[in-house]
């Protein structure tokens, strides 16, 4: 059967699509750079002392945060997956809420704090700043990868082990080397994201690698020094990708509800007033805190601020769900084409290629995406993309398919193929299997992609800050631009804006989704 | 000649191979059952049937068509007119029981709609009869015992009037006094609905209850072909010490 399905051209359509406007542009950048930009030599030249002082910054301040969420992870993860820890549900869905939001709300949140109470941000504003801050967006993430991998360990495991042993041995030489490849999963992939990330430094001022690529490209409009500069960042990227590919490539964690295996939990006895002290402070700090933050710095002198942040971004309202709705729905096309043949015909290269680019373009900054983009789109030809919307559509679909798509794929592996199969002995064509059986019972899956994508397509920064056409209002862009020169209290108002929208659209899209995943709950997604 | 004749088919999943060099009858209106331990291509068999799978070479001929050769398939599955019931049944769980049996009806082009529509729900209702299923018709697999689900996957696979039914270890999850039940079900099924049935099964007491023909499989290999008698009767090695267990 792999042959026939890989023919498909729907399927073809899809990948030649991605791979014309999405990694031919990132090819050619890369390869203009290296083999064709006649100021190649003079720019690797460049490569001084400082740069390379630079790239160690960025990659200590990457490991420190890839370290920390790591650990904090894994203990968010046990408390929340293997334990009977009070309100476990709860906290398994509203700590992914740092995941979900923009990372530079809550760099604006914890700068409010600073300004407020000790009326100096220098403590804040400072590499120090950087890593707390982007660790508390990092955790959840890391608390996630482990947390699943924690819950798919076979209770058998666990209690063959306590019939000769204790439970630190159990702990230390049973649990630990089977979630060995999260915790490395977990740690490669914050690493890549720290390491990416543009607007939290950007907006505390810290220099690293990805804020000096972006200088060099806008401000100082030396394309070539910023491309060579990327090409280190991906680079590295792309190296750690290699040494964890299995994992991070099957990406297990993401998945909406997997069956698992038959998981214990631990009751936590007298560690248990301290392991509920820590979730419910953790919870306060990332969470209930920056919005309080928000809030108080928004309103200290009255409504006006808000009203007139309101005011600001109530243009940007239209363009930017219109924009991230869009996108979603693209990504979640192009997520399930990839997924479909990627759980069904493992062995095939075509499939495996398309997962590669998926990984890869997922693993590059989102700054360096946008000037891959922009390099590739901005001639005569291709104008009618470059000068129009269409643009941070293919920024939004490159970014976040991979997310989709491993989501997707997940919920696809856990349907038997039997169930297709059957169809197709009784003559059902291939599309009418897919639309009345695979998809609906992969429904709730489905939503959840797109809501991940829509969500993740608005708050974008790296990518659009790079592609938005001039005269655009995209949400983002409005409060990052604004953010530089306005009074504190109209950055924060703003922020609190997109912060409450954003909590909004997850929570209705949630309370949409949920009675979708309550239908279908006897089907195997 | 057989109704599925085999010719020289040899299988493999990746590098590990699963049948070799096998050439196979599978006669009309009979009942064979395929016999033989975890691994030894009894399913492999039924797929290559199906047209689920494409074998590496050899040819399968069924009612006297080629329909796979040269690592083609030159008839597809929904046209070589059989039924499949899978070893976990693939009963569809967002269908009812009427909406899994009369899907495959529904999607097949019919000229007139209205014939088309009475048609349908009268060939799914004549079969829920037959089966004791009607009052069921309404609900959805997971709102089914064993025994129903095992029913309404036979149901489902019978309503497109197949020529064969290729059985997958249908009874493996049941219970003793439920599997006796079902493999009545099946003796029958071959004379009601004029079937040439392949029934495959690790469990000989299952295969000597309905098997017209057993044909035991090891390693991808056939080690005895027979009737029930004659295969309790084997000097096979294999077939002695399968059968002690």
């Amino acid at each position: 059967m792999d042959r026939k399905l890989i023919k498909h051209p729907f399927y073809s359509i899809i990948y030649l699509s991605f791979v014309f406007f999405i990694i031919i542009p990132v090819i050619y950048t890369l390869g203009s750079a290296i083999f064709i930009d006649s100021s190649l030599l003079d720019n690797l030249q460049l490569f001084n002392y400082e740069t390379f002082i630079l790239l160690a910054k960025s990659c200590f301040i990457a490991f420190t945060i890839a370290l920390l969420s790591t650990l904090f992870g894994s203990t968010l993860g046990f408390l929340i997956y293997k334990t009977n820890i009070i309100f476990r549900v709860f906290f398994k869905v509203s700590l992914l809420i740092p995941l979900l939001i923009s990372p530079y709300i809550l760099a604006v949140a914890w700068k409010d704090f600073f300004y407020l109470f000790f009326d100096n941000t220098s403590f804040i504003s400072s590499t120090i700043g950087v890593i707390l801050v982007l660790t508390t967006i990092f955790t959840p993430l890391s608390m996630l990868i482990i947390g699943s991998a924690l819950s798919n360990i076979d209770s058998q495991l666990e209690e063959s082990g306590f019939v000769i042993t204790n439970f630190r041995s159990v702990i230390l030489k049973i649990m630990l080397p089977l979630i060995k490849p999260a915790l490395i999963s977990s740690f490669v992939l914050v690493f890549i994201f720290s390491i990416s990330e543009f607007s939290v430094p950007a907006f505390f001022g810290v220099k690293v690698f990805t804020t000096e690529i972006f200088t060099q490209f806008s401000a100082f409009y030396n394309h070539s020094l910023a491309i060579l500069q990327s090409a280190m960042l991906i680079f590295i990227c792309i190296f750690l990708l290699l040494s964890e590919k299995k994992h991070i490539a099957n990406a297990p964690f993401l998945s909406v509800s997997g069956k698992g295996t038959n998981s214990r939990t631990y009751n936590l006895k007298k560690w248990n007033f301290l392991s509920k002290l820590f979730l419910f402070v953790w919870f306060f700090i990332t969470i209930v805190f920056p919005f309080v933050i928000l809030f108080i710095q928004s309103f200290k002198n009255g409504t006006t601020k808000f009203i007139q942040a309101f005011e600001l971004l109530l243009p940007t309202f239209n363009n930017s769900i219109g924009l991230a709705f869009l996108g979603a729905l693209i990504i979640v096309i192009v997520g399930f084409t990839a997924a479909y043949h990627s759980a069904r015909q493992t062995h095939n290269k075509k499939i495996k290629s398309f997962d590669w680019f998926l990984l890869i373009v997922f693993a590059i900054p989102s700054t360096i995406f946008g000037i891959s983009l922009i390099k590739f789109y901005n001639q005569p030809a291709l104008d009618f993309i470059y000068s129009s919307y269409s643009i941070l559509i293919i920024g939004y679909v490159g970014k976040f398919t991979f997310i989709s798509a491993k989501l997707i794929e997940n919920a696809i592996k856990q349907i038997p193929n039997s169930l297709d199969e059957a169809a197709q002995i009784q003559g059902i064509p291939f599309f009418t299997r897919q639309i009345k059986i695979l998809i609906p019972l992969i429904m709730p899956t489905l939503f959840v992609a797109f809501i991940i994508s829509f969500i993740f397509s608005l708050g974008e920064l790296g990518t659009t800050i790079m592609l938005y056409p001039p005269g655009t209002e995209i949400m983002p862009i409005k409060v990052f631009t604004i953010m530089a020169n306005a009074p504190q209290s109209l950055t924060s108002s703003m922020t609190l804006i997109v912060f409450l929208i954003t909590l909004l659209l997850i929570t209705s899209l949630y309370f949409l989704v949920k009675p979708f995943i309550k239908n279908y709950s006897n089907g195997y997604d | 000649m057989g109704m599925i004749e085999f010719k020289n088919i040899a299988h493999s999943y990746g590098t590990k191979p699963v049948l070799h060099d096998l050439t196979l009858d599978f006669k009309a209106n009979q009942l064979t059952c395929l016999l033989g331990g975890s691994g030894c291509g009894k399913t492999t068999i039924l797929r290559l049937i199906a047209g689920l799978e494409i074998p590496q070479t050899g040819h399968v001929i069924i009612e006297d068509k080629i329909v796979t050769k040269n690592k083609q398939i030159l008839i597809p599955p929904n046209l070589r007119n059989i039924g499949f019931i899978f070893q976990d049944l693939a009963l569809w769980p967002h269908f009812t029981v009427y909406k899994n049996i009369a899907f495959g009806l529904t999607e097949r082009k019919l000229a007139n709609q209205k014939d088309k529509e009475i048609n349908i729900k009268d060939t799914v209702f004549k079969m829920l009869d037959f089966f004791d299923l009607r009052e069921y018709a309404d609900r959805y697999p997971h709102q089914l015992s064993g025994g129903q689900k095992q029913l309404a996957a036979i149901s489902r696979s019978l309503v497109l009037k197949p020529k064969i039914l290729l059985m997958d270890e249908p009874l493996a999850n049941l219970d003793v006094k439920l599997k006796r039940k079902i493999l009545e079900h099946i003796k029958n099924l071959k004379h009601n609905f004029d079937l040439t049935i392949i029934y495959v099964t690790h469990d000989h007491k299952e295969a000597f209850a309905i098997a017209d023909e057993i044909v035991v499989l090891n390693d991808g290999k056939i080690e005895e072909t027979g009737s029930v008698e004659q295969i309790k009767k084997s000097e096979n090695t294999f077939v002695k010490y399968f059968l002690e267990y």
